[in-house]
């Protein structure tokens, strides 16, 4: 869980009664054991355990309780490994040290996991920001110095497409339980050409953020809802243009769309957009053709997309001012939580940080809905407008994972500790524990979705089922926009931001004229890259 | 050297080196030589997969030159004796610059005429003039390079606000030991820091305190990167802050060192406070005005980290430097050898420039006495 989301619920979802309730809940279930088989399984009695540790409200965990709940869920490793087995191994493990999480979270679970194997781990911590030239450099000067690894999917194609992972055996796919994910998570997510690589830990995509003071009767944009379209979307911001904000009493504004390019994230924010008119429900691809990989980004599908944003770039108020100048952390932190602007799309932090951040002030009218669909959706294979609903929520990066680089192939112990290391902190009962507490990672297993066990645990029902059901929303989407995991995306995005932002400078003619520009850099790279090898990535990252 | 009669001026002679001394000094350094042109050659086969050695890295070459290097300072003295030993005052610097400059910057030509895009499962290709042709179509490169253009026009206006400072504290004003450490607190600063202080948070435009000022000033919406002039103006001014007590602490040193007799003689013989300064304080101050120019001018072709900060170079690339565009190429786009060819090319340009610059100012360095 997001450790702002967790420290939400624990100050505004949570009471010491419901707590209470919640941890007899967890020590009934346990003290049941045996008279009723299909809750005291030893995995249920584990899971309700260590969904005790250290307790919701309970303050925030540290390594102590990383450890314990590393050594209570090393069952599935003892089941195939004899203590000691791993002695005289040693692995490295490079991710990222993100807010103190993930490789210090990985480290506790570990320590219990080294005792019990005899192995040694030495791990290299990265800043998120270091992670990706770190990543490339080691690819491109074949400088591989880590055997285990915490990586995005997006980054499949620079790797698994380059035959630099290891294969994940079978004996790994049991211990994990590997079909229980959602989704969007289920291969070809995950495998690359057939063969399966990561191991999942997290999950991630964008949501729909409103201030609901906007909306209801007497409100200054007049509707009783939501809007479920992109056209209705870029219509309330028109609306509101002239009004008052409810809240702050300063100019209203309508979508907060970045203008500004943030090292290639900000194209997700355009895609947002974009996808309910580009994703066709009948075609698997919206960025490239899947045959020559030529750009789709001046289809007549990314162009309205960018052409909505253009509009309300001409009316003057209808973005707050210096909006040019704004990345999706400004209109994400500094504006929509502060206040200024309406609407948002963002990963799960904004809807965590609203309530639990000084900086907020729409903790009281905040609400949350999958991202809009538009009222017509263009098909590419067709050349044409198609006049009906279309949703396309943008599951964004695809959430963290881990894989076992092919460094270990030719030393089956190292590649079997190697593999035993990454399935136990991704093993089915210890990515409960890290859904449930601070540890950065969104739940991302049909098993992360039992509302009972978050209740047993001492969560209060109503917000998990909320917070917890708004995802599952998106994630299970039948045409959600899953990003191609081929080498090079973030080139793309970046370039991309480049020519958007000179768009929308008005140094373009038009936003055709500005997707054609970044349809050419497109084309460069990916001859840069070398197309027949993009191509081949591109159609083995989609299952094709 | 010292004698009990007294010291004496040592004089380096000549040794006499037998012949065999001189050929084991030639053997060593040859053979040294030989060991490492061998294991380039080798490991350079290894590295074409020619053949496999099993070499895993680069170190062989590296331990290769380091005992080629520590054979031909040996040799020195072995081959030359005392004249040898003379050698060695400055043969290891010249050996540490040629392996941390010298190797890198040919390492890097190689690199600037290679399409290699890290992501790319060719590796790096030679592509002859490909980057060449790419840079000199390619409108976000020029238009940074215009960009400096202007950022480096505006270290005049620095410059003049420098010396008025530097004057003001020179001057037997009160308080001016104070007024000089808080002038100089800007460049102790961070850059990154002003990028966050100042350009994502005084300046942010709803809720930063200069927004609101401009707002009570009657500047309905205050905007200080939302058009392209603004936020160039912006930038410089930001870049400026930092830097302008660079120039001012070189000026005031440089005004201190002015002998008041001067000033008093000009006084005697009637000159106007213009007429001093003008006659006598800006000539004599032109050597230091100059260097501290050149050096504002090298530090603000490096200018970056603001813009990477506070408008990643927009809004339309109206504020990119060449620094933030090859920042933004070579990092999010892993685009190494186009990036390695630009960062090259602006070097050409730099050395070129300042030569030219330094060359010019020859002649405005000599002070009109």
């Amino acid at each position: 869980m997001k450790v702002e989301l967790y420290n939400h619920l624990v100050r505004n979802g949570l009471t010491r009664r419901s707590m209470l309730k919640g941890a007899a809940s967890a020590g009934a279930l346990a003290a049941m054991g045996g008279a009723i088989p299909s809750i005291a399984s030893a995995s249920s009695s584990i899971r309700a355990e260590i969904m005790k540790i250290p307790g919701v409200g309970m303050g925030s965990p540290g390594d102590a309780e990383w450890q314990k709940v590393g050594e209570l869920c090393l069952g599935p490793v003892k089941e195939r490994v004899k203590p000691g087995e791993f002695k005289g191994v040693e692995l490295t493990f490079m991710g990222l040290n993100n807010q103190n999480l993930h490789n210090f979270l990985f480290r506790g679970f570990l320590k219990p996991w080294e005792a019990y194997t005899g192995a040694k781990i030495n791990w290299i911590d990265l800043a998120q920001a270091d992670y990706n030239p770190r990543l490339q450099q080691s690819i491109a000067t074949k400088t591989v110095d880590f055997d285990i690894i915490e990586m995005g999917a997006p980054f499949e194609g620079d790797t698994a497409g380059q035959g630099l992972l290891n294969e994940m055996p079978d004996w790994v796919k049991d211990q994990i339980d590997y079909n229980d994910l959602v989704g969007y998570l289920q291969p070809p997510v995950g495998t690359w050409d057939g063969k399966a690589y990561r191991i999942n830990i997290d999950g991630d995509c964008h949501t729909f953020c409103y201030r609901t003071d906007y909306f209801g009767s007497g409100s200054i944009t007049g509707r009783a809802n939501p809007p479920k379209t992109w056209q209705e979307v870029n219509q309330i911001s028109k609306d509101v243009v002239g009004k008052t904000d409810p809240l702050t009493g300063l100019p209203a504004h309508g979508f907060l769309d970045p203008l500004k390019g943030w090292g290639g994230f900000g194209m997700y924010f355009l895609t947002d957009r974009a996808g309910p008119y580009v994703k066709h429900p009948d075609d698997p691809a919206f960025l490239f053709d899947v045959d020559t990989m030529k750009p789709r980004i001046n289809n007549p599908g990314w162009v309205q997309a960018i052409q909505d944003v253009m509009d309300l770039i001409a009316i003057e108020g209808a973005y707050p001012a210096d909006q040019i100048n704004a990345d999706p952390g400004t209109t994400g932190f500094q504006q929509f939580l502060a206040g200024t602007g309406s609407m948002l799309t963002w990963w799960g932090d904004i809807g965590s940080n609203a309530r639990t951040s000084d900086s907020s002030v729409i903790g009281d009218v905040v609400g949350f809905n999958m991202i809009p669909g538009s009222d017509r959706v263009y098909n590419h294979n067709k050349g044409a407008w198609e006049n009906t609903y279309n949703e396309a929520p943008n599951n964004a990066y695809l959430g963290w994972g881990v894989y076992v680089t092919n460094r270990v192939e030719g030393d089956s112990k190292k590649r079997q500790a190697a593999w035993s290391a990454a399935a136990h902190i991704g093993g089915k009962d210890l990515s409960l524990w890290t859904s449930a507490y601070p540890s950065g990672f969104q739940p991302y297993r049909n098993s992360h979705f039992n509302y009972d066990e978050w209740e047993a645990a001492g969560y209060d029902r109503a917000f998990v089922e909320d917070y917890l059901g708004s995802n599952l929303d998106t994630y299970n989407h039948p045409n959600s926009l899953n990003e191609p995991r081929i080498p090079g995306i973030f080139q793309y995005y970046s370039v991309a931001e480049d020519e958007l932002a000179k768009g929308f400078a008005g140094q373009y003619g038009s936003a055709q004229e500005t997707a054609d520009a970044i349809a050419v850099a497109w084309e460069k790279i990916t001859d840069s890259i070398g197309r027949d090898s993009q191509i081949a990535l591109y159609k083995a990252s989609m299952g094709l | 050297m010292s004698s009990p009669e007294g010291d004496y001026l040592h004089i380096v002679m000549p040794d006499q080196i037998s012949v065999r001394r001189q050929q084991l000094g030639r053997l060593i350094i040859w053979g040294s030589a030989c060991a490492l042109f061998l294991v380039v050659i080798l490991q350079s086969l290894d590295q074409v997969n020619f053949f496999s050695i099993g070499f895993e890295n680069w170190r062989p070459t590296l331990y290769a030159y380091l005992l080629w290097a520590f054979c031909l300072c040996l040799g020195q003295v072995i081959l030359y004796g005392e004249q040898g030993k003379r050698r060695l005052f400055i043969l290891p610097a010249v050996l540490f610059v040629v392996s941390v400059v010298i190797f890198p910057l040919i390492f890097a030509l190689g690199i600037a005429f290679s399409s290699w895009n890290l992501s790319s499962p060719d590796g790096r290709q030679f592509n002859g003039l490909d980057n060449v042709y790419q840079m000199w179509t390619d409108p976000f490169y020029w238009n940074a390079m215009k960009n400096m253009v202007y950022y480096t026009l505006v270290i005049l206006l620095e410059y003049i606000v420098a010396f008025g400072l530097a004057l003001l504290l020179n001057a037997q004003i009160r308080g001016r030991k104070f007024f000089r450490v808080v002038f100089l607190m800007p460049l102790m600063l961070s850059p990154v820091a002003v990028s966050w202080m100042i350009g994502k948070s005084m300046l942010e435009a709803r809720f930063g305190p200069i927004s609101r000022l401009a707002r009570e000033l009657g500047w309905d919406n205050p905007s200080f990167f939302g058009s392209p002039e603004m936020a160039r103006a912006v930038i410089m001014i930001m870049d400026a802050w930092t830097f302008i007590p660079l120039m001012m602490i070189m000026i005031l040193a440089g005004l201190q060192a002015i002998p008041k007799e001067m000033h008093e003689a000009a006084e005697v013989d009637g000159a106007s406070p213009w007429k001093k300064f003008w006659e006598i304080t800006f000539p004599l101050m032109l050597p230091v005005s100059i260097t501290a120019i050149l050096i504002r001018i090298i530090f603000k072709l490096k200018l970056a980290d603001i813009i990477i900060n506070v408008t990643s170079g927009g809004p339309g690339g109206a504020t990119d430097s060449v620094t933030s565009f090859i920042f933004r190429e070579y990092r999010d786009r892993s685009n190494v050898g186009y990036g390695t060819f630009l960062a090259i090319f602006y070097l050409i340009i730099i050395v070129i420039a300042m030569t030219v610059l330094i060359k010019l100012s020859d002649r405005w360095m000599k002070p009109r006495y």
